[in-house]
């Protein structure tokens, strides 16, 4: 997930902005700021086209939603609700 | 802000193409350069220029080379895929694909190559024939395949559109005329006027993360309203994914030596097919895991120790966001090659159902085309079929909609009332309280994602999920709302996920046998005199999903469906 943008280094160039898949990125008052990271899917292309290397993504995910317990398990033993 | 206040602007083209990745830039170059004439435009949801998904894929490409038999690369694909293969329309894919390789060579792309000048394939998943061709340097091939389409585009003079999602089609009476659609930036309002639409929005995802984030479910929510037929939604790509970050090229590893092992150190694959062992489909080993892990086995670690030094170059990240992945990992502490505790775990990623079209791509709707991924036609995938798929169907059904349009009469337009009414619909969850779409799809992604589910199914968990999904549509979607035209954006996927779970939990609950991916404890046979056919689900009168079998029609094929991939296994 994208982490840090550093204000020192960026000048503004837009490019991450641009090229961001998901328009994660804005550049507002000439600076790019992390304007909705909920939806970084970690595809680095924000800091592999940063020419001033001002960007830094974690390589690490969202936590992947769980694989047990089945649904079964899982509705009749969730709080207030029906199995 | 009123957003029904929003400027509008109404964009007339002759093609208007709906997606800018591989198939929808193979189209619209065929069509220019069948009819320079033709005004074409193509609008993506993405950045601009970015190609699509496209840019993400490592850069295999499945194709038959000279000398090589279409017929056998058929027939694999016949087993593989338990017999649900139009054996014709495969026939005539594959017999394009080297000529698709080749304009990818042409346009400067590089695959992998012996010294003496032959391209290097790599079999997969115990297959006799199918091979797939990697890019020269593992990390960037999609990315300059992506570029050179791009220039392409560029040099065709194809209008293009980026951030810009397209909601809803108008047709008049059977036929399509246009689109309605916004910027996802300043929420500007779209009509589209068009004599043909081509659909290429690649495969629907329940947005996993990396590379599969961006084509999502609206796309099937668009077709289905406009009646478009739809199949193969009960089969998914669940992929074995590391916990904690993204990896992919898992399919080669297996080719060449590696193997997933439990807790206890076993290659369990071996147990479950002693015939391919860990060489087979990720949606095989999957169900595996979730077996092992459900039995107390887990977690699961991906073993690389027999891999061979020499084959290595296949494998390890060269260049390109492959490569810094793997760099920022080792930053962490974790080298991924050599390490013997990272955990890999089932990942429900995207399905494999899409629309049902005629050979050239064409729909029940005239003037409706759609082509590349959103086009079903694996029932199981394949290594290198993304790239090659998008590439042949792009190019046929750019052919046939440049044909189409010779003798195409001209339709209406789109009228004032139509575009205000789907206007007013489109900016309807403008607003600044409730859940955010995040926040409603975190929620089906869980859903989803009980291994009941998306693995072992049955009647019951099935309809479970089926209640669970009502009751997040009752409770929690008429609370869901988009601060901005970013969130509306947003919104459209989440809205059209919905439809995409609701296709699949349908689908799976009517396959009352086990197929391919998909797998029922309660029927855990195959069952060939009721279902060697297709799911196809469409729109009834009432907006539910219809949904019947469709046989294969044996009697006009030219091979016999006498052998299946799922009976390599035992679970």
């Amino acid at each position: 997930m994208i982490q840090t943008i550093d204000s020192g280094k960026c000048v503004g160039c837009g490019l991450c902005a641009a090229k961001c898949p998901l328009d994660v990125l804005r550049v507002r008052a000439g600076k790019a700021v992390i304007a909705y990271p909920d939806d970084c899917m970690t595809c680095y292309i924000c800091e592999r086209s940063c020419p001033q290397g001002a960007i830094f993504v974690h390589p690490f995910k969202e936590a992947a939603p769980p694989v047990l317990p089945g649904i079964l398990e899982f509705l009749s033993t969730r709080d207030g609700r029906p199995s | 802000m009123d957003w029904k206040q929003v400027p509008e602007t109404v964009l007339r083209t002759d093609v208007l193409i709906i997606g800018g990745g591989a198939a929808g830039m193979w189209a619209a170059k065929r069509l220019k350069e069948n009819d320079p004439g033709l005004d074409v435009l193509m609008v993506d949801k993405g950045p601009e220029s970015w190609g699509g998904l496209m840019r993400l894929a490592g850069g295999d490409f499945a194709a038959v080379l000279p000398g090589e038999s279409v017929d056998d690369w058929v027939k694999d694909v016949v087993y593989y895929w338990d017999g649900l293969c139009e054996q014709d329309v495969m026939e005539d894919i594959f017999s394009q694909s080297y000529d698709r390789l080749l304009d990818y060579k042409n346009l400067g792309c590089e695959f992998l190559e012996d010294e003496n000048g032959n391209l290097r394939g790599v079999p997969q998943r115990g297959l006799d024939h199918c091979r797939l061709y990697p890019a020269k340097l593992k990390g960037t091939g999609g990315q300059n395949m992506a570029e050179a389409m791009v220039k392409e585009m560029v040099r065709l003079g194809v209008r293009r559109m980026s951030r810009t999602l397209v909601t809803d089609l108008v047709k008049d009476g059977d036929r399509v005329i246009g689109a309605v659609g916004f910027h996802s930036i300043t929420g500007e309002y779209y009509i589209f006027q068009a004599r043909a639409v081509i659909v290429a929005c690649g495969n629907a995802s329940w947005k996993p993360g990396y590379n599969s984030n961006t084509s999502t479910g609206e796309w099937v929510d668009m077709c289905f309203q406009a009646g478009v037929e739809l199949r193969n939604f009960e089969t998914l790509t669940v992929m074995n994914a590391p916990k904690l970050f993204f990896w992919e090229g898992q399919a080669i590893y297996l080719a060449l030596g590696g193997r997933f092992v439990n807790a206890l150190g076993e290659p369990f694959m071996d147990k479950y097919s002693p015939v391919l062992g860990a060489n087979t489909d990720n949606n095989y080993i999957t169900r595996a895991m979730a077996i092992e892990i459900r039995n107390g086995r887990g977690p699961i670690y991906l073993d690389l120790s027999q891999i061979k030094p020499e084959d290595m170059v296949f494998v390890k990240p060269q260049t390109g966001n492959q490569m810094m992945n793997y760099e920022k990992l080792l930053a962490e502490g974790i080298d991924f090659f050599h390490d013997k505790n990272i955990e890999f775990i089932p990942q429900v990623q995207l399905t494999l159902g899409g629309a049902a079209t005629a050979p050239d791509g064409g729909t029940g709707v005239e003037g409706l085309y759609v082509c590349g991924r959103s086009r079903s036609l694996d029932y199981v995938y394949m290594g290198g079929f993304g790239l090659s798929s998008t590439a042949i169907t792009g190019y046929i059904t750019g052919n046939a909609v440049a044909d189409y349009l010779r003798t195409a009469s001209a339709g209406r337009e789109v009228s004032v009332g139509e575009a205000a009414g789907l206007k007013e619909k489109l900016y309807s969850p403008m607003g600044d309280a409730g859940l955010t779409p995040k926040q409603v799809l975190i929620k089906v992604q869980n859903l989803m994602s009980h291994y009941d589910v998306c693995l072992l199914k049955s009647a019951e968990s099935l309809t479970a999920a089926l209640g669970e999904l009502d009751r997040l549509r009752t409770e929690e979607l008429p609370r869901m709302y988009a601060a901005d035209p970013h969130y509306l954006l947003k919104y459209k996927e989440v809205e059209g996920i919905f439809l995409l779970t609701e296709l699949y939990l349908r689908a799976s609950l009517l396959r009352q046998e086990s197929r391919g991916s998909h797998y029922r404890l309660d029927y855990p046979k195959r069952n060939d005199k009721d279902f060697l056919g297709w799911i196809v689900q469409r729109q009834g009168a009432d907006g539910s999903v219809v949904q019947r079998v469709k046989p294969v029609p044996l009697a006009r094929y030219k091979h016999p469906v006498d052998r299946f991939y799922s009976d390599n296994f035992t679970f």
